[in-house]
């Protein structure tokens, strides 16, 4: 019997008996549904980590000194210990040019005032290397410039929060509000002179971030706190002073370094953490964080969640399955006689078998087609409500999907249409 | 054509050791004959049909079909030579209720690998034949009685078998209907087609060429 004929008699069949066929359907559907929602979610859970990992950089390590806090008891507290210098990071640049990134950092904190408002606000010394890291932001006015930097000129540049599209449940509960944030939401500061410690400063630029769902730092949440205002680092050495008290004199707070690749990430290492011992005669207490560690464990939690996601998916096409072969498994007791008929007049074994089966793989692609269509709808539901990023949907995911419910139908259906086959033709015809 | 050699059926029944429906039985039919089975209930002479008809196999003997033994045919061997050399009708039609008249009839020759309009043009005229011009596209619930067993006849003439199979053709029919049918069983043996019915009906029996009476599970006299 040729497909096209079987197909048309399983259209029939599917037609005739249609709260059967709706249940399969049914379960089917929403098999499918929760494969495209897993496949979508997975997608954009990878793609979110991966974009994370570029905007992070994968041969990312921060240098630092140990602090005093964070000494044991039996460090002997007379040793000599040098703090890390912006000389430090001028060296590591000149030694090693190659290097994509070799960012200073320091931090300070002091009252940030314009107007009648005022509020202290953490501030970050800065060089314009700090724009090659993690750079998610749309910049109105400018950035800071060399000219800054080598001038210790007094200008700011204000990172504004992105806010939600959609704020989330637990936001709404946890009231707390950042009222520098709301102020520069609320208040253009551009070009203004704004006062921040003891001294007046120019904002010439303002950091837009992303709103947080599109914010790939949200999601792998890989940097530290390091303040909303930035400035000149060599102007915060100079103005502010430095220091959160236990930094030395004269110190920054680390060297952020990106060696471009992280399985370049141990060379350079060893190689910088030589260089700034020669400079320091061996008085550095170093304490290298090295980034691929940090994004190995974040990612473990995420192929974590992924492959719950997937079992999940997994599970509701299976049961879609069972479904399909309990449907068809009751289809040929009631079909018996049918079979009986088909198999007198020349039908053999695997004409029989081959009909169930075709029955059930329609099915599946019926029911696939309905879910594909009905989880698109749902997935651009959820996607038009703001969590653009979190849902993305590839050409190949219905692909796939209908690939696993025709799989599905066909599986589900072996064992019954096996069953049908091994009909006695005369005791199927004499079936009532 | 048809030759059983001491034709053997039991079947396996647990409360009894075993039952014999037929006892080395002895038949031989030749290509052109109308034979008319007859017999009490239970004698065997279903049981002999399906065998003569390869839905079942023999538990010893041997059945000669053409000249071969097909007494030990495996169930694909048996499916074909069903779909090409043989046609059967049914006491109760049996055909599929979900398919057109014109489909039934179709579906040996779609068994067989034909094209789609092929058989359908070969399906039509099948039901022209046995007068059913006008329902072709009739679901065997609209038809009466005797319009399905001659969409059955038509079915069973499908793939131009050598060998027709009756099984109580008019068992389900009045007796005009009936009379109608066995007319067409005629006229289709007059052309040419070894006919094979099994009844109860000593009336029909008559009007076959020969008649073979059975009795427990073997041809009397």
């Amino acid at each position: 019997m040729r497909i096209s004929e079987s197909l048309r008699t399983g259209t029939l069949e599917i037609f005739h008996h249609k709260m059967r066929s709706f249940l399969t359907f049914f379960a089917i559907s929403i098999g499918v549904i929760s494969i495209m929602y897993s496949l979508t979610l997975i997608y954009s859970m990878n793609f979110r980590t991966q974009k994370a990992l570029e905007v992070v950089g994968y041969g990312r390590m921060q240098v630092q000194t140990k602090r005093s806090y964070q000494e044991t008891t039996t460090m002997d507290k007379k040793e000599a210990r040098d703090g890390l210098t912006l000389e430090d990071a001028l060296a590591l640049h000149k030694n090693f040019p190659e290097l994509p990134m070799v960012s200073p950092l320091m931090f300070s904190g002091g009252e940030f005032g314009i107007g009648d408002f005022r509020d202290w606000n953490r501030v970050a010394g800065i060089t314009t290397e700090w724009k090659k890291r993690g750079w998610v932001y749309k910049v109105r006015g400018r950035f800071l410039n060399q000219n800054d930097i080598d001038t210790y000129a007094r200008v700011c540049v204000i990172i504004q929060d992105g806010g939600w599209f959609k704020k989330p449940q637990w936001m709404k509960f946890y009231g707390w509000k950042d009222d520098f944030q709301e102020y520069i939401k609320h208040h253009d500061v551009l070009g203004r002179t704004v006062s921040l410690g003891d001294n007046l400063y120019t904002v010439v630029g303002i950091l837009e971030e992303p709103p947080l769902e599109k914010n790939p730092k949200t999601f792998l949440d890989l940097e530290e706190w390091e303040g909303k205002i930035l400035i000149p680092i060599t102007t915060l050495q100079r103005l502010m002073g430095g220091s959160w008290g236990w930094a030395e004199a004269g110190s920054i707070e680390s060297i952020q370094v990106d060696t471009g690749k992280a399985a370049t990430v141990p060379v350079y290492r060893r190689r910088i953490e030589k260089v700034l011992q020669a400079r320091h005669g061996g008085r550095l207490r170093l304490d290298v964080k090295d980034f691929g560690e940090i994004i190995k464990t974040k990612m473990a939690d995420k192929h974590r969640d992924m492959y719950t996601v997937l079992i999940i998916g997994a599970i509701a096409i299976l049961a879609g399955g069972i479904g399909i072969m309990n449907v068809t498994l009751a289809t040929i007791y009631s079909r018996i006689k049918e079979i009986g008929i088909r198999r007198a007049i020349g039908a053999t074994r695997g004409d029989i078998m081959a009909q169930f089966i075709i029955e059930a793989m329609l099915l599946g692609f019926l029911g696939g087609l309905a879910g594909i269509l009905i989880s698109m709808g749902g997935i651009q539901y959820l996607a038009s409500n703001g969590d653009t990023d979190m849902m993305m949907l590839q050409w190949w995911m219905p692909l796939v999907s209908v690939v696993a419910a025709v799989l599905t139908g066909f599986l589900a259906a072996l064992y019954p249409a096996f069953q049908a086959s091994k009909l006695d033709p005369v005791e199927a015809l004499r079936y009532e | 054509m048809i030759k059983c050699e001491n034709l053997q059926k039991t079947y396996p029944l647990k409360k009894l050791h075993g039952f014999q429906a037929l006892k080395g039985l002895e038949l031989s039919i030749e290509a052109g004959e109308f034979v008319a089975i007859t017999g009490p209930s239970g004698c065997g002479k279903s049981t002999l049909l399906n065998i003569i008809g390869f839905l079942d196999n023999p538990s010893g003997g041997r059945y000669l079909f053409r000249g071969r033994n097909v007494s030990s045919f495996s169930d694909s061997e048996r499916s074909g030579l069903r779909l090409s050399e043989v046609g059967f009708i049914f006491q109760s039609f049996n055909l599929l209720p979900r398919f057109t008249a014109l489909d039934n009839v179709r579906l040996p020759m779609l068994y067989l690998g034909e094209n789609s309009a092929d058989t359908e043009s070969r399906a039509n005229a099948l039901l022209e034949r046995v007068g059913l011009k006008g329902k072709e596209e009739h679901s065997p619930l609209e038809l009466s009685g005797g319009e399905r067993q001659r969409v059955g006849v038509a079915r069973a003439l499908a793939n131009n078998p050598k060998l027709l199979l009756a099984d109580e053709p008019t068992g389900n029919l009045d007796s005009r209907t009936g009379i109608e049918v066995m007319q067409l069983l005629t006229q289709l043996n007059k052309e040419g087609l070894t006919v094979i019915m099994v009844t109860h009906d000593m009336n029909l029996a008559g009007k076959a060429s020969r008649i073979i009476r059975m009795k427990d599970g073997a041809i009397e006299g």
